[in-house]
């Protein structure tokens, strides 16, 4: 049996000040799901995105990439597995002094030698494969403008071609659109859903707001306190599933997110 | 209206600020009455012996001139490349260790918080005087001031920016390169000219105590009583450091644009 794309393995995090992270988490992802990973806030959504690329490390269990532990690797081992993943943020996260097309151009360097990535000499061909990027994204008009000139949802575009540069198998987005208005927001989670789908690519997606996961998922994985305490298709996801999961009744939840 | 505990603060703050004056004036053996008696004297000296100031475009001046404001400008930027170095590992954010960054800053502090004129001395008396040696001490406090300056402004970069580089893929010095220096640029060239300005009053000072330059040339000046001629190269340096002044003040303004 093929191993899948992404597979977590008794994964478990304690933070040094001895809060539970993720305890025990296992489950697996395959080439071309969209999965939403749901949860209230301290729930472990962050975490378990951010050791799939270890921006943190996790404490026991493996998470592994084609079958390779990710947890294990360093240096320019782990340098060439964080290129084939991409990772989109919630506070967009772009250099605002460069240009749009710098800022695209950064999803190349984790493919690049140290010296040529330091100095920017990308190569012709990732040049014109960022300015195509940038058309199917709309932003073509905006290649030289300033990253700090550009309006949140045109920001978090930018974020997703730097991470379609990467031409990744797998993409990450932690909580792609909490910062946007729900216009902008629809807009980056149909790019989202139609560029993934497009290239085969997985995608696990962090969200606040369950009907986004709904329209958009095929997969919802529920967290709670640091559990996967639902894993199933949007169908199956009965307002008993997200009481289990927000340990609220699911229309006080949709009270609480009008308020706020 | 102060109310009356502010009423309180103040009176002690006052009884504490003339307390402290009595001290100082009992040890330092200083008399206010003195000053105010011979303030005629110290009026007479200005007017006559420095006033008017005689101007002398000698190339022995012009030269120590533009020695002096060499000093300044080499010494800032060598000491603005070391730093933005130095910054990079003395930035918690940065840094490969945590006890390397707590060194760099802690290193910083201790160079920084002497000042310039003691450095000067200090190598003067191991290394003999001359203007490398002026330079020198120049490098030193610049280098230890843009450190710690450098460092509080790549502590502003958004947490999450240099991350975003990391989560790509990219090295540790392609992220310097691709990400902290961009980001920073501004805030270092901002603090650098600063640091230019400091240095040019700092490197006529230097220039004094035996680091060449005008600052050698003035004291070679007073010390032969030629004090029309002394005043003369003070309103000079007067009108370099406000034209230094101006200058770094444009060009600030056009960084931060």
């Amino acid at each position: 049996m093929q191993e899948p794309l992404l597979r977590f393995d008794d994964v478990s995090k304690v933070y040094r000040n001895g809060v539970q992270g993720l305890s025990h988490v296992s489950f697996s992802v395959e080439a071309g799901e969209f999965v939403a990973v749901i949860g209230p806030s301290g729930a472990g959504k962050s975490t378990l995105l951010r050791s799939i690329n270890r921006l943190q490390d996790i404490t026991s269990g493996r998470v592994l990439i084609r079958g390779e532990d990710i947890s294990r690797e360093s240096g320019r081992k782990l340098r060439a597995m964080r290129a084939g993943i991409g990772m989109i943020f919630q506070n967009y996260n772009l250099v605002y002094r460069l240009s749009v097309m710098q800022n695209v151009l950064h999803g190349r360097l984790g493919y690049m030698s140290s010296w040529r990535g330091m100095l920017g000499l990308y190569s012709e061909e990732d040049r014109e494969k960022a300015a195509a990027l940038l058309e199917e994204i709309q932003m073509g008009d905006f290649l030289n403008a300033r990253a700090a000139d550009l309006s949140g949802g045109q920001k978090q575009r930018v974020g997703i071609a730097r991470a379609f540069m990467q031409e990744p198998e797998l993409l990450l987005c932690d909580e792609p659109i909490a910062s946007l208005d729900p216009s902008s927001a629809k807009i980056i989670m149909d790019m989202l859903s139609a560029m993934t789908k497009r290239r085969h690519m997985a995608c696990l997606v962090n969200l606040h707001q369950i009907d986004a996961a709904k329209t958009y998922a095929g997969r919802i994985i529920g967290l709670r306190r640091g559990t996967v305490v639902f894993d199933g298709p949007p169908e199956a996801l009965t307002d008993a599933a997200v009481e289990t999961i927000y340990g609220v009744p699911a229309s006080e939840l949709a009270m609480k997110e009008c308020v706020s | 209206m102060m109310n009356r505990q502010e009423l309180y603060v103040c009176r002690t703050m006052a009884g504490i600020l003339l307390l402290s004056f009595l001290i100082a004036t009992y040890y330092t053996g200083f008399d206010p009455m003195a000053v105010l008696l011979h303030l005629g004297e110290a009026w007479t000296f200005l007017t006559e012996d420095f006033l008017p100031p005689r101007f002398q475009f000698t190339p022995v001046i012009l030269e120590s001139l533009a020695v002096t404001v060499a000093l300044a400008i080499s010494s800032a930027s060598v000491a603005a490349v070391l730093a933005a170095g130095a910054a990079v590992l003395g930035s918690e954010l940065l840094s490969p260790s945590k006890a390397l960054a707590a060194a760099v800053r802690g290193t910083a502090t201790f160079l920084r918080n002497i000042p310039t004129l003691v450095w000067a001395f200090i190598l003067f008396s191991s290394l003999g005087v001359g203007t490398g040696v002026g330079f020198t001490a120049l490098v030193i406090t610049s280098f230890a001031f843009m450190t710690r300056t450098f460092i509080e402004v790549i502590d502003e970069i958004p947490a999450g920016v240099v991350e975003s580089l990391t989560a790509v893929g990219a090295s540790f010095w392609e992220r310097i390169f691709q990400c902290v220096f961009p980001s920073c640029i501004t805030g270092f060239i901002s603090w650098y000219l600063y640091c230019l300005e400091v240095n040019i009053r700092s490197s006529t000072i230097v220039g004094m105590v035996g680091g060449g330059g005008i600052g050698m040339v003035l004291l070679s000046y007073l010390k032969a009583f030629k004090y029309a001629e002394a005043s003369g190269i003070i309103l000079m340096i007067a009108v370099i450091v406000i034209l230094v002044d101006r200058l770094t003040d444009f060009l600030r303004k056009k960084a931060a644009e």
